[in-house]
């Protein structure tokens, strides 16, 4: 297996994808095209199975039935180091692992694509510099991780993806724990990315970064309905208000529609 | 980034000669360090020769190898169970092999079979607490130390009741094991080789072991192969110890203070705390065990003491600096 | 099989073929070979001069054997005879510091079989030196230990009278109490826990001798550990207990809180000096007369 430097950009395609969540029937069947260059935004209340979704395209969690391509070939035959060549996660909760600096944490993304005796090269620790640098926190380099905070952390586990450079970023809530000025930051960065050619495909609590940044959405109702679509399809607001069970007011703002919940 | 690997290796491996040295020069007879050299050239007294290569000499590579075995099988556990506090004995694994050394000691058997009961008593309790651990679902690090914990008190008190019920005079033989010596170890060349050889073993694992640390699920997204990783780690962590246990008794202390002092020296690259585990844990065992040789001597004290006594008051040490 | 009158006499007739068996014609001249308790042979090219003793009783046996001056090394407590303390203890009988041992240069080592361990035991023969382990479990086996280290040690002449003498003591011990009354005993080796003796221990067969009659004597083990409760269940007319030294009395003291036992209520409770009847050594005769004595003063009060 020839070791490349750089993915090869493929379309991410769920066919019937029915996701396993222990006690619940059956949802909608997903058929996605996830493609380079797409902004996505996954969309629901809590508990509607968004990160389910998310570790079940990663190849961590097995699907109920259908079936990941990546180009032609399913993602349940490839072997879990190529795959991690092509997606990359960033988790919602972080694990307690073993005390790591930061630039060790963001060195890790470099390990599907080196081989068991190669060492981190010189241009390898370069690339997570620049990731760091990208997420603002190079200059805590050196400190433990776990003596961050939440939002550093955040920032750190956005730079190791980038610093993993797969061609299809997977994040579930990545704004969680940021404050405005980061929320923009790293929605700037994967807009940058996907005109790169990343594909982008992440899970959002917030509909109004949805609404501002992507380009495509995904509906995920509690009773295991789904919808997707462009996003000047899905963000009407009938469909939302049925998605958080809460009545909205719409507004427009620099062009793009805000909702804000209604009182009462 | 192998220039910062290589020197604190070679640092180790030098310090470890010179403990060698040493132990091989120290004893309750004394040989001038010029009479251990001529010794070791091959001439010297046909008493200092037996003194320096028929005694010191294996009980000093027996020592080493103890340790270093049970420095990197704690190492391991820790990765494994992304518990700093895990030592090889957490899982249950000393206590299976302290019931399989009993057991042929109350049967009246000696020497090697007592090793080779020994032996199969850890790799028993190995299997029992993984198949424990199993159940329903993947087993978790918390389950694997709580059904360890269970284990091992089980063992526990099957040891209690062997000590209560055994024939008085197979007692202090039993008790000795218990506490760890080094002196009954009769050759260390099986337990060095295993030593090596799982050393090269887990080299091109490090990196693994590295992302494994961060926790299973990163692992599994930076393709990682989490459960084969997490069973090769548990049977050669199982195998080390099984192997340090037999050939001296359960040592306390050096597979959990070793890898824990080194990664507060050396940072957590398991590419670099491995080997340096083999290097430091053999480093203090030869220490210990020459003290216990000779700080009461004739009287000889188990190196388990030794271990315990240093031990202790180092680990409360790492733990103040850690808050 | 011809029968003599008393079985002393059968007694003295298989000590002098025992004799006979180990007076074995040299290979070479100066060569002495014995058997060990282990079942090895042990063959020394010349009568040893350097002994090392690794037990308390063996270095008891071999001053009996008449070897005292040729002992270079004891382990701890070997505090009889009082010469023994003066040489060089090479550690505890179970983890013995070889250094010193190989510095001694011994060319006998007397083991123990199931005291020493055998892991250490195995070293030394490794380096070289003949090791004879012992264990005498009988009065006669006594006897044959004291004479086999003799031969070993070239003490021919003072080992087997000393040999003699003791078997000589026991048989006239024997055939003294021979028909005397039978004396329910219990014979306390160990306060905590409490320890007593099966009649296979040697202690047992003191008892035996002395007109006594062990009542833990068919348990299982050698060296049982009991609970007050059955004592006081056995009922024993006598108690004889050593203590934790060598004038230690109070171990009989617990008994006088039950007079519910026949030994305390008729006060046949007797002290024994541990070592006289605890290492199997020549002492033991003097352990079994002073035995035997307190048996009959019991018999005396009934």
């Amino acid at each position: 297996m020839v070791m490349s430097k750089r993915p090869i950009m493929q379309t991410l395609r769920t066919r019937e994808l029915v996701i396993d969540i222990p006690g619940r029937p059956d949802g909608y069947p997903l058929d996605l095209n996830i493609e380079p260059g797409q902004i996505w935004g996954v969309l629901g209340p809590n508990g509607a199975g968004k990160t389910t979704l998310l570790h079940t395209i990663a190849g961590l969690r097995a699907p109920r039935s259908g079936s990941l391509l990546l180009g032609e070939q399913s993602t349940a035959a490839m072997k879990r180091r190529v795959l991690s060549q092509q997606l990359g996660l960033v988790f919602q909760d972080r694990q307690d692992g073993f005390p790591a600096t930061v630039l060790e944490t963001a060195l890790i993304g470099r390990h599907p694509w080196l081989s068991p005796w190669q060492m981190e090269s010189a241009d390898d620790v370069a690339m997570a510099e620049r990731a760091l640098e990208a997420l603002d926190v190079l200059h805590l380099k050196d400190r433990l991780v776990s003596t961050l905070s939440g939002g550093e952390r955040q920032r750190v586990a956005i730079a190791t993806l980038m610093t993993q450079a797969p061609h299809t970023w997977l994040l579930d809530e990545p704004t969680n724990h940021l404050d405005l000025h980061h929320q923009v930051a790293v929605m700037n960065l994967l807009t940058e990315r996907a005109k790169a050619g990343n594909a982008i495909f992440m899970c959002l609590h917030d509909v109004n970064l949805a609404a501002r940044w992507c380009d495509n959405i995904l509906l995920m109702y509690p009773d295991g309905e789904a919808c997707w679509g462009p996003a000047e399809h899905m963000l009407v607001p009938n469909a939302l208000e049925r998605l958080y069970n809460q009545s909205l007011a719409t507004v427009e703002v620099d062009g793009a529609p805000f909702f804000v919940p209604k009182r009462g | 980034m192998s220039r910062p690997l290589l020197k604190p290796l070679l640092v180790l491996a030098f310090v470890s000669l010179a403990s060698m040295v040493l132990s091989v020069g120290t004893g309750s007879v004394s040989v001038a360090p010029g009479q251990v050299l001529a010794v070791i050239l091959g001439e010297g007294s046909n008493l200092q020769q037996t003194l320096v290569l028929e005694l010191r000499l294996p009980r000093t590579l027996s020592a080493f190898a103890t340790g270093g075995l049970l420095a990197v099988a704690g190492a391991l556990m820790q990765v494994l169970l992304r518990n700093p506090l895990a030592d090889p004995y957490v899982l249950g694994l000393s206590g299976g092999a302290a019931v399989g050394a009993l057991l042929a000691m109350l049967a009246g058997l000696g020497g090697f079979l007592v090793s080779g009961s020994a032996f199969a008593g850890a790799l028993l309790s190995t299997l029992m607490v993984f198949g424990l651990a199993h159940g329903t679902g993947s087993w978790t690090p918390s389950r694997l130390l709580l059904t360890g914990v269970v284990v091992a008190a089980g063992w526990g008190a099957v040891i209690t009741l062997m000590l209560a019920i055994s024939p008085t005079q197979r007692l202090p033989g039993m008790l000795y094991w218990l506490m760890g010596d080094v002196s009954y170890a009769r050759t260390p060349w099986p337990a060095l080789g295993l030593l090596a050889l799982v050393c090269l073993l887990v080299a091109p694992l490090g990196r693994s072991l590295n992302v494994l640390a961060r926790g299973p699920m990163q692992a599994a997204a930076l393709g990682v192969a989490v459960r084969p990783l997490e069973w090769t780690i548990y049977i050669l962590a199982s195998l080390l110890t099984a192997t340090a246990v037999t050939m001296a008794g359960s040592i306390g202390f050096v597979g959990l203070v070793v890898p824990h002092m080194l990664r507060l020296l050396l940072g957590n690259d398991q590419r670099l705390i491995l080997p340096a585990c083999a290097f430091a844990g053999g480093t203090l065992l030869v220490l210990a065990d020459t003290l216990a040789r000779i700080v009461i001597a004739p009287e000889q004290l188990p190196v388990g003491v030794i271990t315990a006594l240093l031990g202790v008051p180092t680990f409360l040490y790492l733990l103040y600096r850690s808050r | 099989m011809l029968i003599f009158p008393g079985h002393f006499s059968v007694r003295r007739l298989t000590a002098i073929a025992a004799a006979l068996a180990l007076w074995q014609a040299p290979v070479s001249a100066g060569e002495v070979c014995a058997t060990d308790d282990a079942g090895q042979e042990v063959c020394l090219d010349q009568p040893a001069s350097r002994i090392a003793a690794l037990s308390p009783g063996a270095t008891e046996l071999v001053w009996a054997a008449g070897a005292g001056e040729k002992v270079v090394a004891v382990v701890s407590y070997s505090d009889y005879p009082e010469e023994a303390k003066e040489v060089t203890s090479v550690g505890s009988h179970t983890r013995m510091d070889l250094e010193r041992l190989v510095e001694l240069k011994p060319d006998l080592v007397i083991g123990w079989v199931t005291g020493n361990p055998a892991e250490q035991l195995d070293a030394i023969r490794d380096l070289g030196i003949p090791v004879f382990s012992i264990e005498p479990r009988t009065f006669e086996a006594v006897s044959g230990t004291i004479e086999r280290l003799a031969t070993l040690a070239g003490t021919e002449k003072a080992g087997f009278a000393e040999a003699e003498r003791f078997r000589q003591g026991i048989a006239g011990l024997a055939s003294e109490y021979q028909g005397a009354e039978p004396v329910p005993v219990f014979y306390q080796v160990w306060d905590e826990p409490l320890m007593t003796v099966s009649d296979e221990h040697l202690i047992g067969k003191v008892i035996t001798l002395c007109g006594g009659v062990n009542v833990f004597g068919d348990l299982e083990r050698l060296v049982p550990r009991i609970s007050a409760e059955a004592v006081i269940g056995a009922n024993p007319e006598a108690i004889l207990a050593g203590g934790m030294g060598e004038e230690n009395r109070h171990w009989l003291t617990r008994w006088k809180a039950f007079p519910g036992i026949e030994a305390t209520r008729k006060d046949n409770l007797y002290f024994i000096p541990p070592s006289l009847v605890q290492r199997p050594t020549p002492r033991m005769l003097e352990g079994s007369t002073l035995f035997c004595e307190k048996l009959d003063d019991a018999r005396a009060k009934r």
